[in-house]
C-alpha cells in the first residue's frame, strides 16, 4: 500500500516535470511566434508617439526581415522581391497613415516543412484610427514563410489570402 | 439562523474524489462544447446592420452547416485561418449561379431577386460573374457604405465554419 503511494506521488512528480518542460522550454514553435509577436509589437502605434520611436521601430521591423522578402498582396498592391530597407520604409509609410495602430495575429498553424523552413498560416487583425480620423478594421488570412538564418526566424514571404473574391 | 446542510453542501462542497470528477467532467464537456460545437462571438462592425448590431453576442453553431449546405439567404459565419476572427455574411448565390447588382438590385442568373433583410439605400453596381464550384456568394446585409468599402464575394463552402444561433 505504502508502495503504491510513493509510486503514485512519482509518477505525479514525473508528469509535472515534463509539463513544466514542455511550457517553460523554447520550441522553434515558440520562437516562430515570438516573431510574429514582436512584429506585432513593432507594428503597433499610439498617438503619443515620439519621433525616435517610431525610428526605432522602422529599423527593427526591417531586423525581422530576411535580406530580400516576397511580398504577394495583389489587393493593397503589393507584389514583388523587397528588399529589408524597402519594407522597412514601407512600414514607416503605412504606419504614418495611422494616428493609432493595433496589429494582432490569431490561429496560428506553424508547419515546419523542411529543416530550417517555417511555413505558418494565420488571421492577422489591423485595427485603429487613421490620421483623418477614419476607424480601419482589417482582417486577413496570411500565409508567411520563415527561414531560419543565423540562429533567428526572419520573414522571407508573405502572402494574402483571398477569403473572399468579389 | 443556521444554514440548511443541504444548501451548505451544496455551496461549499467536500473535495471528494467523486466531485473533483464531476467538475473534471463538466469543465471538459463545457470546453469542448463552447470550444467546438457552440463557439461564442461578438459583432464588430456594421456590414450585417440592421439584422446584426454592432457589438452583439451571439453563439457560432457548428452543426448548423455541418450536415447540410448553405442555402440562398442563410446567414453564415466564414473563417479566415480559424475560429477566432469570421465574418458574418448572408448567402445570396451558390455554385454556378451568375451574380450581379444593377442600380443596388442584386440579380442571380439575370433575375431579380427580393431582398427583405436589406434596409439601407444601396447603388452597387457589379458586372456578371459566376460562382465556382464549390464556393458560394456571401454579401453583407448593409450596403450603404460604397462597394469597394464592403467585404464580399465567393468563398469555399469548406471556410464557412457555421450558423448564429440566432
Amino acid at each position: 500500500m505504502v508502495k503504491i503511494k510513493y509510486l503514485s506521488i512519482g509518477v505525479l512528480i514525473i508528469i509535472i516535470g515534463i509539463v513544466i518542460t514542455v511550457v517553460l522550454l523554447p520550441s522553434e514553435e515558440k520562437k516562430v511566434k515570438k516573431q510574429f509577436n514582436l512584429l506585432s509589437g513593432y507594428a503597433t502605434k499610439s498617438p503619443e508617439e515620439s519621433g525616435f520611436t517610431l525610428l526605432q521601430k522602422m529599423k527593427n521591423i526591417g531586423s525581422l526581415f530576411d535580406e530580400q522578402c516576397e511580398l504577394k498582396a495583389p489587393s493593397q498592391s503589393l507584389s514583388g522581391n523587397y528588399k529589408r530597407e524597402e519594407i522597412s520604409s514601407y512600414a514607416g509609410s503605412a504606419r504614418s497613415y495611422f494616428s493609432q495602430l493595433d496589429l494582432r495575429f490569431y490561429d496560428f498553424n506553424i508547419v515546419f516543412s523542411e529543416k530550417g523552413v517555417a511555413r505558418v498560416t494565420l488571421t492577422s487583425r489591423l485595427t485603429g484610427k487613421s490620421v483623418a480620423g477614419e476607424q480601419v478594421d482589417e482582417t486577413r488570412e496570411l500565409e508567411c514563410v520563415l527561414k531560419k538564418i543565423e540562429g533567428k526566424w526572419l520573414f522571407s514571404q508573405i502572402e494574402v489570402v483571398e477569403v473572399l473574391k468579389k | 439562523m443556521p444554514i440548511p446542510n443541504q444548501i451548505r453542501k451544496f455551496f461549499f462542497p467536500s473535495f471528494t474524489p467523486k466531485f473533483l470528477i464531476r467538475i473534471f467532467l463538466v469543465a471538459l464537456l463545457a470546453y469542448l462544447f463552447f470550444g467546438y460545437i457552440c463557439i461564442p462571438f461578438t459583432i464588430r462592425g456594421t456590414s450585417m446592420e440592421p439584422t446584426y448590431h454592432n457589438g452583439g453576442f451571439n453563439f457560432c453553431w457548428r452543426l448548423g452547416t455541418l450536415f447540410s449546405e448553405p442555402k440562398r439567404f442563410d446567414v453564415v459565419m466564414v473563417r479566415f485561418a480559424g475560429s477566432r476572427v469570421m465574418l458574418l455574411k448572408r448567402v445570396v448565390a451558390q455554385e454556378s449561379e451568375r451574380v450581379e447588382f444593377r442600380d443596388g438590385k442584386l440579380f442571380v442568373n439575370e433575375r431579380e431577386i427580393e431582398e427583405p433583410y436589406v434596409h439601407y439605400p444601396c447603388d452597387w453596381n457589379l458586372p456578371p460573374r459566376q460562382v465556382e464550384k464549390g464556393f458560394v456568394y456571401v454579401v453583407g446585409d448593409n450596403r450603404s457604405m460604397p462597394i469597394e468599402n464592403h467585404h464580399f464575394g465567393q468563398t469555399s463552402k469548406s471556410r464557412i465554419m457555421g450558423v448564429p444561433l440566432w
